[in-house]
């Protein structure tokens, strides 16, 4: 029995159904990331677990436990919003306390609890300043703190890196990631950001429609898609004669599928390729290595391993 | 440093003195010593301040007035709450008729009103009393209360409630510690401006009022039908001395802009 299991969980809204039909088993410790465009029903599902938003039908139970049956502010879940969503006209400190106050926890124990939150999300020296007073990114630390606190039997992340720029995206996520290996807490995420659920997840369900098209490691999903949809949302993936290719898998050689480089972009770290073939426009990503590469207009030869 | 040009603070100079030189006037006629109205004013005197304590009705209708306004103005903003509430949160069928219907006092004549409710408080017994006056002016400051108050309410991101119940929050604890917090400066500011309203209503109060609940303005506009010495001129800027003390507290205390225009920024 899973620590946490969704069974057969659907929402209609009307005559729109938002979930359909998910079945998903999350194990104690787990970092699992509810992966799809907008529309695709994650966050409905997240607000499902949250109580925010009651099934259609099916089951949620969280350590054997009828989760449907409990109030939202029973569930002792963490949650963390997209929006921060901090009270604004509380101090850091005053937010991360207040769900040890409602848990009734005496004075001492709540300041000494609060400071180690705020320790671990590397705001101690920021305990006193308002919402307001805080950047996107300390913000955003304050909101997960606010939710570890409680000690959460799961941690629900709604998008809580998307309003946050490119580099401190980045550094949010390795530090999610090690803070969640820390506390070993029950993690889900919600996120359109593929890059963002394969760094930081245990297992990804990749949905679109309401529906999960696979549920499986970022390493799997990404190398045996299940489905056209999850390789074409999971990085960019060409499609030669019927065959699903990796960008990054086609190289340049003597010999091969002909083709004429129609655009050449250089992005550090790789080039970027765009080559008209027979079979149509193929993207090819190639490691740069310092060498010279073919120029925009140069005739080339593809190949690439064919795998399993 | 000014970002206007020559002739648009020209023009708001103008506005300015336009708005500002009636309340200029009347209290440089308050200090006249004539018995009647009379401009411009060459010798100086407080007889008509003095005179105001020959009619105790004005120093009580004041405190009606003020009563008044203070109780009506906070029924208002106890009924526009819960309403604000759940007009900027729930689809519920007869939400936009319910906010007409709040929304509707704006729209008839005061005059209308007044006559209307002279008959209505005449039949349920409550004729000339107070709590008819209170009644009435509950209705007509309503918009204003509610205006503002579903402004903040509607301004309010509902997640941060539900980040308030996931930490375990009872629905009564989030109405108490987040939701009434934070829709406090737009309370405030409806309440002010149902307070200004009520304070300043003639045209339908005069219709309702009976001698002995009189509100200042009705008992104002009785006293210069039947008399035409500078008395009104005295109290008037006696209204406006005290109105000018109230603003420099509050702007003191909160800032104004805050206040009236409802910029709510939390916390301190």
């Amino acid at each position: 029995m899973a620590f946490l299991a969704l069974d057969n969980l659907s929402k209609r809204f009307g005559t729109q159904t938002a979930v359909d039909g998910l079945s998903l088993g999350v194990e104690k410790g787990e970092f699992i990331s509810l992966l799809g465009p907008s529309g695709c029903g994650k966050t409905t599902t997240l607000q499902m677990i949250a109580g925010f938003v009651e099934p259609s039908s099916g089951a949620i139970r969280l350590e054997g436990e009828d989760l449907l049956a409990v109030k939202p502010a029973k569930r002792g879940l963490g949650i963390v919003f997209q929006s921060y969503a901090l009270f604004p006209h509380m101090t850091a400190t005053e937010n991360v306390a207040f769900g040890l106050e409602m848990q009734g926890i005496a004075a001492a124990e709540r300041a000494r609890r609060v400071a180690d939150a705020l320790e671990l999300v590397g705001l101690g020296a920021f305990a006193a300043r308002y919402p307001r007073q805080l950047s996107g990114g300390q913000q955003q630390r304050v909101a997960l703190a606010r939710a570890l606190v409680i000690r959460p039997r799961i941690l629900l992340l709604d998008e809580p890196l998307s309003n946050l720029d490119a580099k401190l995206r980045e550094e949010m996520q390795i530090e999610l990631r090690q803070i969640q290996r820390t506390v070993g807490t029950t993690t889900i995420l919600v996120t359109h950001d593929q890059a963002e659920a394969m760094a930081l997840s245990d297992r990804v369900v990749v949905m679109n429609k309401g529906r999960a098209e696979q549920i499986a490691t970022p390493l799997e999903a990404y190398e045996h898609p299940a489905t056209a949809f999850v390789a074409s949302f999971l990085g960019k993936t060409n499609l030669v004669n019927g065959v699903a290719v990796r960008p990054e898998r086609i190289a340049f050689a003597a010999a091969g599928l002909v083709g004429t480089v129609r655009t050449r972009i250089f992005q550090g770290n790789h080039w970027l390729y765009q080559v008209d073939t027979a079979s149509g426009l193929v993207t090819v990503i190639r490691q740069n290595t310092g060498d010279a590469m073919p120029e925009e207009g140069a005739a080339v030869h593809l190949v690439w391993e064919a795998r399993a | 440093m000014s970002r206007n040009g020559p002739l648009a603070l020209a023009y708001h100079a103008l506005f300015v003195v336009f708005m500002l030189t009636p309340i200029l006037v009347v209290c440089w006629v308050a200090f006249t010593p004539e018995g009647f109205l009379s401009f411009p004013v060459r010798h100086w005197s407080l007889r008509w301040f003095y005179a105001i304590g020959r009619y105790p009705e004005f120093v009580s209708a004041f405190w009606r007035s003020l009563g008044l306004g203070a109780l009506s103005s906070a029924l208002a903003v106890a009924v526009s709450v819960p309403a604000a509430l759940a007009i900027a949160r729930h689809q519920f069928a007869g939400r936009e008729a319910m906010t007409t219907l709040f929304m509707s006092p704006l729209m008839i004549p005061h005059v209308v009103l007044g006559i209307a409710f002279l008959r209505f408080f005449t039949e349920i017994g409550l004729g000339g009393t107070f709590a008819g006056l209170v009644l009435s002016h509950i209705v007509i400051v309503l918009p204003f209360a509610l205006r503002l108050t579903l402004a903040s309410a509607v301004g309010l991101d509902s997640r941060i409630e539900h980040a308030a119940v996931s930490l375990g929050a009872s629905e009564a604890t989030v109405l108490k510690r987040i939701t009434l917090p934070l829709v406090l400066p737009g309370l405030v500011s409806g309440w002010a401006l149902a307070f200004i309203n009520s304070f300043d209503e003639v045209t339908m109060t005069v219709f309702i009022a009976a001698p002995g609940t009189e509100t200042l303005p009705v008992r104002m506009f009785l006293y210069i039908q039947d008399n035409i010495d500078p008395l009104v001129t005295s109290v008037s800027a006696c209204v406006i001395a005290i109105t000018v003390a109230a603003l420099i507290a509050l702007d003191r205390a909160y800032g104004l802009e805050r206040l009236l225009v409802g910029k709510g920024s939390h916390g301190r």
